[in-house]
């Protein structure tokens, strides 16, 4: 038996599959793929006008993202456009939070060339995060230009109108390249951390007194992919707009 | 830099890996899941509101059909009345027709039994004279075999005129 915490703070590489390395929360972020793809493909096949329970579910699920969406970009049409990138990265973001908790995530070890962890939550290794933050950042200039043409996309990093102009659309540049640092990193850290957490505490105290800080990760979990969701949003929001001439 | 990377354990082929299976995740959802379950909401949606639709176009149709109803049966009714009224008329009219008839054919039988009496009463007095010019007749012989010289038919003729005028009076009188 192993004695002593085991933090590590990049994903344990498990062993390769042609050139690419498989880590643990490469594993764990493919289980969630074929559990969230597969209950999809699941309810499609009993998607009915009478919905069932699991259809109830995913309608309501997708009933309340719909309606944050009109909030935030003012109409129904708009909200269904975007909805699934919006919806994917909810889910995929809430489940990689989540699945971090389950019992066995690691605790049950492989022993390949070193001895690792099989899962790791995906959301509490940078490679998964900064690849979301930066298809969200990419996606959402792809879906300015479309909604709002290039040339009116680009006068928003490159104007030269007036110096002021200028200056700010350098600004909303760095800007841009900073949505990436801070959307990763945020998600990251909060999940490393909460690991980093429970692990402590379980080590310290391994009964009862480790419940509470569950609970809290639960509710962290949720409300960093609320998070993550809700910036994607905001920033699509804003891309989609024509910039406001002051 | 690519220090700082390696020690994240920032790996392009794991960056790859996630963004292929965020798009792979992104792609399943929205064929499979998004999209068929908004169209299923929308459907949904329009079912309801053609439903709530129908519902209130029946109960219109439901008020005209009550009113249709209501005034069907008032104009059958005055209907019924007009052809009862006109019956009674009729009825009336035949009644008098009949009463008329009838009156009148009671009037013929009266008449007839009136000239019947006249006729046996006529035939009664008849028989009468000749009864009793036979009994004078009879009386006369009598007499003149008593007294054979002393016949005068002008006595006979009177007396016989005279016993025709008493049963006239007679019978006047019972009258």
């Amino acid at each position: 038996m192993e004695t002593g915490i085991h933090i590590s703070i990049k994903a344990e590489e498990l062993f390769h599959i042609g050139g690419f390395p498989v880590t643990n929360g490469v594993l764990l972020s493919f289980l969630i793929l074929l559990l969230l793809g597969g209950g999809a493909l699941l309810l499609r096949r009993k998607l009915a006008l009478i919905p069932g329970m699991l259809q109830n579910l995913a309608e309501w699920v997708l009933e309340g993202i719909l309606s944050i969406m009109d909030g935030i970009l003012g109409s129904r049409y708009q909200s269904e456009r975007y909805l699934p990138l919006i919806a994917t990265l909810f889910l995929i973001v809430l489940f990689s939070n989540w699945f971090g908790l389950l019992p066995g995530v690691g605790s049950i070890v492989f022993h390949g060339e070193e001895t690792s962890p099989l899962f790791r939550a995906p959301s509490s290794d940078l490679n998964f995060t900064l690849a979301l933050a930066l298809i969200t950042v990419i996606t959402v200039n792809i879906l300015g230009v479309v909604a709002i043409g290039a040339g009116s996309h680009i006068k928003k990093f490159l104007n030269f109108r007036s110096p002021l102009a200028f200056f700010t659309g350098i600004l909303e540049f760095i800007s841009e390249c900073a949505r990436i640092i801070s959307f990763s990193f945020r998600l990251f850290g909060n999940i490393f951390a909460g690991e980093v957490l429970l692990t402590v505490v379980s080590f310290l105290l391994p009964y009862v007194v480790p419940v509470p800080f569950f609970f809290l990760e639960v509710f962290v979990g949720f409300i960093q992919a609320f998070i993550f969701a809700m910036l994607a949003l905001v920033f699509t929001g804003m891309a989609v707009q024509e910039h406001q001439h002051s | 830099m690519s220090e700082l990377l390696q020690q994240l354990g920032i790996d392009w082929r794991l960056l790859l890996s996630q963004a292929v299976n965020f798009g792979l995740l992104l792609a399943i959802l929205s064929f499979f899941l998004y999209k068929p379950l908004l169209q299923l909401m929308k459907e949904r949606e329009k079912r309801i509101k053609e439903g709530l639709t129908k519902a209130e176009e029946a109960d219109a149709h439901l008020k005209d059909a009550q009113t249709l109803k209501v005034q069907k049966l008032k104009e059958a009714e005055a209907e019924a009345l007009t052809v009862l009224r006109q019956a009674e008329a009729r009825a009336k009219t035949h009644e008098a027709k009949l009463l008329e008839a009838a009156k009148q054919k009671e009037a013929e039988a009266l008449a007839q039994a009136k000239r019947l009496a006249e006729a046996e009463r006529e035939e009664t007095r008849r028989e009468t004279r000749r009864e009793a010019a036979a009994l004078v007749k009879e009386a006369l012989i009598k007499t003149v075999e008593l007294n054979p010289k002393a016949v005068d038919e002008a006595l006979i003729a009177k007396a016989v005129t005279h016993i025709y005028e008493g049963t006239r009076s007679y019978e006047n009188t019972k009258k």
